[in-house]
């Protein structure tokens, strides 16, 4: 029994629950994998791909800013919005960005959601391309 | 005799109408069981985001974010009411207004400039109607609120609370507390409430964990104020459409029941004006035939 329980839920529900053997969580700054018996933590998270091993297979998702914490072999993944990487594609990824470039870039406020959104999208088109 | 047509053909109506509000009945009823299900979803997010407040305040941090400080005068304040986009669902709309009033007397007696944000159609034409000035309607929410939609109201709020353009941020609401029991209240949620600690070991879990903060504790709690900001407007949301699922059911059962009632009294007065008609048409045969023999 080398496996660890992965939660993720967002503020509608509970999106995944499963037993896997590692974990990979996208942190704000850098990805951090998990596996059983790492000591209890509590992260902030960036736009990045979630990869899980369940069952020898990999299971990957992408992830929106959030929290993950770790303790006693249960992962919790707390995030706005999870997506499973099947669902998106190269032409999404543009869009954000297209997206992200045209927001009004005035005022401070503005600027820091174009700031989030670029974030997004570039994190996107990067995940994307590398699948 | 008309009436007895008249009559019939109330009483048609009527049936139809019974039809009518007993498909809403189960439709809400439906409904109601949906956004339930998903109130229910939502609180293993709460769940787990208390868990991570609650053991960032065992590691001895002090909780501290611009979202809590409290503001010594309330000068401006924004107002969120919360109804539904469609009526038929009893004194649902109407408490929530009444409870606005409430607010609104008070916040005036206080000396705060009001501003009014109102989601639901009925909300808008109330207020419109009551002469109260609305600086932004909404009215995209459904009975299953998407948190997408909240986190864009909230993130507005938050920006303009810490910008200083509003010192107080209520909303008006329908709780739910229990299936037979909803109420209209008036939440203040900014300044935001600090988050209730509950340090007994039961809670903490068996084991205290002593947990690494990636990349700090202050950084944790900047992502973690807002966020629970967030998730606790979408509640208001969901409890507002779960309660307006509620009140439509009562509201549409016990039409439903009046209808029946309805019904009952008409075929009554049907009969016995039937009745009445038949035994005079007999009278007038035999009258005739007494005439014709005589």
């Amino acid at each position: 029994m080398s496996d660890i329980q992965c939660v993720v839920v967002t503020p509608e529900k509970t999106e995944v629950d499963v037993r896997a053997t590692s974990v990979t969580v996208p942190l704000f700054d850098g990805e951090m994998g998990i596996l059983k018996g790492h000591s209890p933590l509590v992260g902030r998270l960036g736009y990045g791909v979630l990869r899980m091993q369940v069952d020898g297979q990999l299971q990957r998702y992408f992830v929106e800013e959030g929290l993950v914490q770790v303790n006693n072999n249960v992962v919790s993944i707390l995030t706005d919005k999870v997506t499973p990487m099947t669902k998106l594609s190269p032409d999404l990824a543009a869009k954000a960005t297209e997206a992200a470039l045209t927001m009004p870039n005035t005022e401070v406020s503005e600027q820091a959601a174009r700031r989030r959104a670029l974030e997004r999208a570039r994190a996107l088109t990067r995940v994307t391309k590398a699948s | 005799m008309a009436n007895i047509r008249a009559l019939d053909k109330r009483r048609k109506s009527v049936r139809n109408i019974r039809k009518i509000t007993r498909t809403m009945e189960l439709i809400a009823t439906a409904r109601f069981k949906k956004a339930m299900d998903r109130a229910a979803a939502a609180n293993d997010y709460t769940q787990r985001i208390t868990q991570i407040v609650t053991d960032l305040a065992n590691a001895g941090l002090e909780v501290s974010h611009p979202l809590l400080a409290e503001r010594p005068e309330v000068k401006k304040a924004t107002t969120l009411v919360l109804t539904s986009n469609r009526g038929l669902c009893g004194g649902y709309n109407g408490s929530v207004i009444r409870a606005f009033n409430q607010t609104r007397s008070g916040l005036v007696e206080l000396g705060a400039e009001p501003s009014v944000e109102v989601s639901g159609k009925r909300g808008i034409t109330g207020l419109k109607f009551r002469g109260v000035k609305i600086d932004r309607e909404y009215t995209n929410f459904e009975d299953e609120p998407k948190f997408e939609d909240v986190a864009v109201i909230a993130d507005r709020l938050m920006d303009k609370f810490i910008a200083g353009e509003m010192d107080r941020l209520n909303v008006v609401y329908t709780r739910f507390t229990s299936i037979s029991r909803q109420v209209a209240v008036c939440e203040t949620l900014l300044p935001f409430a600090k988050p209730q600690v509950a340090a007994t070991a039961e809670s903490t879990g068996a084991m205290k964990a002593d947990y690494e903060f990636l990349p700090s504790a202050s950084s944790i709690l900047e992502e973690v104020v807002p966020a629970s900001f967030r998730v606790k407007l979408f509640k208001c949301f969901l409890d507002a459409a779960v309660s307006e699922q509620i009140a439509r059911m009562v509201a549409m059962k016990s039409a439903t029941e009046n209808a029946g009632g309805i019904i009952k009294r008409l075929s009554m007065t049907f009969n016995r004006a039937r009745q009445a008609k038949i035994t005079q048409e007999i009278m007038e045969i035999i009258g005739g035939v007494e005439a014709l023999e005589g």
